[in-house]
C-alpha cells in the first residue's frame, strides 16, 4: 500500500470505532459532517485521536479545511512529508473555530 | 406576600483587582486583566496551544485572611474567603446580631479544588505511595469546601448549598439565593462564585477542547475580545465574586445600603450538547423572556446587558442574535457589556463578577467598556456595545450566563425603588 493509502485506512479505521460502524461503510469522498454526522466536538475527538496515530499537533486555524475524510487523509500525509516543510501558513485564518458555549 | 430581595454587599477577587472598587476603577478604564501564563513550572509552555489567562496576581492568603481555616482550604476557597469577607464588612451586617439559622450560603463553584487535586493524584500515580495521599484531600476537592468554610468563617447556619453548573454556577447561586429568600427560607444569603483552576490539567483539557484562544498569544490583553471579528476562543481567568443578598425588610429594618434589587431568575437546559449552543439563540431567548416574566416585568424596560460573551465564534453571535430576537427593534438601544474582556472567563466566578458589574451599573449610572471591541463583527452587531464606558441612567439590567452540560441561566437586577 502506498503512504496515503495506510494514512487513509488509518483514517477510517479510527472513524469506524468511533462512530461503531463498519469501515467497509466509510469512504474518502464522506464529509465529516453531513455524511457522517460529526459535529465540531465529535471532529476534535476524531483528530486528538489522529494526532496520537501520526504524532502530529493540529493547529485550530488548520481546523476548517479538514471537511471531509479524503482532507484529513491529504492533509495528514502533507504534514508528514519530510520536505519541504508542510505550508500550513496558506491556510484560511478567517474561519470559524469549533463551536463552544463555554 | 413574598419577600423582597435586595445586594447590599459586594466583594471582588479578580485578576483587575483585589477588593471592589479596584476591581471596578479597572473595569472602567477597561483594562485587561490577561497575561502571559506563570506558575506552571516545570511544564513548558510551548506545549500548550494556548499561552495567556486571567491570573489573580499578588494573592496570598496570609495578606487577605485570618482565618485559622485559610490555608487548609484550595486557592478557589481561599477566593471565596476573601470576598465574602469584603462583602459582609460592606454590608454592614453584624452576625452577633443576627439569628445564625437565618443566614445561608449559596456557591457556584465549577471546577472546585483543583490546585491539590492535581497534585496529590500527580504524587499518587507517580510514587505509588497511597499512604502519602494528604489526610484532608478529600475535604479540599470535595465541590462544597467552599460554601463551608465561608460558613465556618461567619457562623452561618442556614442553608448552605454549592451549585455546579460549570460556567453558569454563580448565576445559578444568585438565582437560587433569590428564591431562597423569597420564599422565606432565610433573611440572608450569602452568595459567592468562585473558581481558580488555571493549573496545568485543567488548562490543557481547556486547550484539547479547542474552547481557547490562541492568537494572541503574544498579545495577551489581546486575546479576549467577546464580540469583535477576531476573537477567537475564550480566555480563562480565576477569581471570586460576593454578593450579600437579603430580604428587603430585613435591609430596612437594619438601616442597610441598598445597590440594587434582585427580581427575578429563571433557569433552563438546551437538552442539546455538552459543549455546543443551539444556533438558532432560541432557547437563549426563552431564558432571558422567563427571567423578565419572573421579575413580572418586560423587555421593554431593560436597560443593561451583562453578557455571557466569552469570546468563542459560535457563542457570542448566538446570545446576540438571542438579544435581538428578544428585543427586537430595541435591541440596539440596550448597552451591552462583557466583563469577561477584561477578567476572561472565571468559570464559576463569571455569574457573580458579571453580577457585581450590573449592580454597579446600577448603583454608579456606569457601564464597563468591552476590552477589544475594535472591529465589530456583522454576526454579532448590537448597537450597545461599545469599547468606551457608557454613562446611563441604569433602572433594569440581565445578567446572562450559560454554561457546558447545555444549561442556561438569566437574572434580572433593578434599582431599589420602596
Amino acid at each position: 500500500m502506498s503512504d496515503r493509502a495506510v494514512i487513509l485506512s488509518k483514517i477510517i479505521k479510527a472513524l469506524a470505532e468511533y462512530l461503531k460502524r463498519d469501515s467497509g461503510t466509510i469512504n474518502e469522498t464522506y464529509h465529516l459532517r453531513d455524511d457522517l454526522g460529526l459535529d465540531s466536538m465529535a471532529v476534535i475527538e476524531l483528530l486528538y485521536k489522529i494526532e496520537e496515530e501520526f504524532n502530529l499537533q493540529i493547529p485550530d486555524e488548520d481546523l476548517p479545511g479538514l471537511t471531509t475524510v479524503g482532507s484529513v487523509a491529504a492533509y495528514v500525509e502533507k504534514r508528514l512529508a519530510p520536505a519541504p516543510p508542510a505550508s500550513r501558513a496558506s491556510a484560511t485564518k478567517t474561519a470559524a473555530k469549533p463551536k463552544k458555549k463555554g | 406576600m413574598k419577600a423582597r430581595v435586595v445586594v447590599t454587599g459586594l466583594g471582588v477577587v479578580s485578576p483587575i483587582g483585589i477588593g471592589v472598587s479596584e476591581f471596578w476603577k479597572a473595569a472602567l478604564a477597561g483594562r485587561s486583566g490577561i497575561s502571559a501564563i506563570t506558575g506552571f513550572d516545570p511544564f513548558p509552555m510551548e506545549g500548550y496551544r494556548s499561552q495567556v489567562a486571567g491570573q489573580v496576581r499578588e494573592f496570598s492568603p496570609e495578606r487577605h485572611l485570618d482565618s485559622p481555616h485559610a490555608d487548609r482550604v484550595d486557592r478557589y476557597a481561599q477566593f471565596a474567603l476573601v470576598a465574602s469577607k469584603e462583602a459582609l464588612a460592606d454590608s454592614g451586617l453584624h452576625m452577633a446580631k443576627e439569628n445564625p439559622h437565618r443566614v445561608g450560603v449559596i456557591v457556584g463553584a465549577g471546577m472546585g479544588g483543583m490546585v491539590m487535586g492535581e497534585r496529590e493524584i500527580t504524587q499518587l500515580y507517580q510514587q505509588q505511595k497511597p499512604h502519602r495521599v494528604h489526610p484532608n484531600f478529600i475535604p479540599v476537592i470535595t465541590l462544597n469546601s467552599a460554601s463551608g468554610i465561608v460558613a465556618m468563617a461567619y457562623g452561618a447556619k442556614g442553608p448552605n448549598v454549592t451549585i455546579s453548573t460549570a460556567c453558569s454556577s454563580s448565576a445559578h447561586a444568585l438565582g437560587q439565593a433569590l428564591h431562597c429568600i423569597r420564599e422565606g427560607r432565610a433573611d440572608v444569603v450569602i452568595v459567592v462564585g468562585a473558581d481558580a483552576s488555571i493549573t496545568p490539567l485543567v488548562f490543557a483539557g481547556f486547550c484539547s477542547l479547542r474552547a481557547l484562544s490562541t492568537k494572541f498569544n503574544g498579545q495577551p490583553e489581546k486575546a479576549s475580545r467577546p464580540f469583535d471579528r477576531s476573537r477567537d476562543g475564550f480566555v480563562m481567568g480565576e477569581g471570586a465574586g460576593a454578593l450579600i443578598l437579603e430580604s428587603a425588610a430585613h435591609a430596612k429594618k437594619r438601616k442597610a445600603r441598598i445597590y440594587a434589587e434582585v427580581s427575578g431568575y429563571a433557569a433552563t437546559s438546551e437538552a442539546y450538547h455538552m459543549v455546543i449552543p443551539r444556533e438558532d439563540g432560541e432557547e437563549v431567548a426563552t431564558t432571558m423572556r422567563l427571567a423578565l416574566s419572573d421579575a413580572g416585568a418586560t423587555p421593554a424596560q431593560v436597560d443593561y446587558i451583562n453578557a455571557h460573551a466569552t469570546s468563542t465564534t459560535i457563542g457570542d453571535a448566538v446570545e446576540a442574535k438571542a438579544i435581538r430576537q428578544l428585543f427586537n427593534s430595541r435591541a440596539d438601544k440596550i448597552a451591552v457589556s462583557a466583563t469577561k474582556s477584561l477578567v476572561g472567563h472565571t468559570l464559576g466566578a463569571a455569574g457573580a463578577l458579571g453580577g457585581i458589574a450590573s449592580v454597579l451599573a446600577i448603583h454608579t449610572g456606569q457601564i464597563h467598556p468591552t476590552a477589544n471591541y475594535d472591529d465589530p463583527d456583522p454576526a454579532c452587531r448590537l448597537g450597545g456595545i461599545s469599547r468606551t464606558i457608557q454613562e446611563r441612567k441604569v433602572k433594569m439590567a440581565l445578567l446572562n450566563a450559560f454554561g457546558f452540560g447545555s444549561n442556561n441561566a438569566a437574572v434580572v437586577l433593578k434599582r431599589y425603588a420602596a
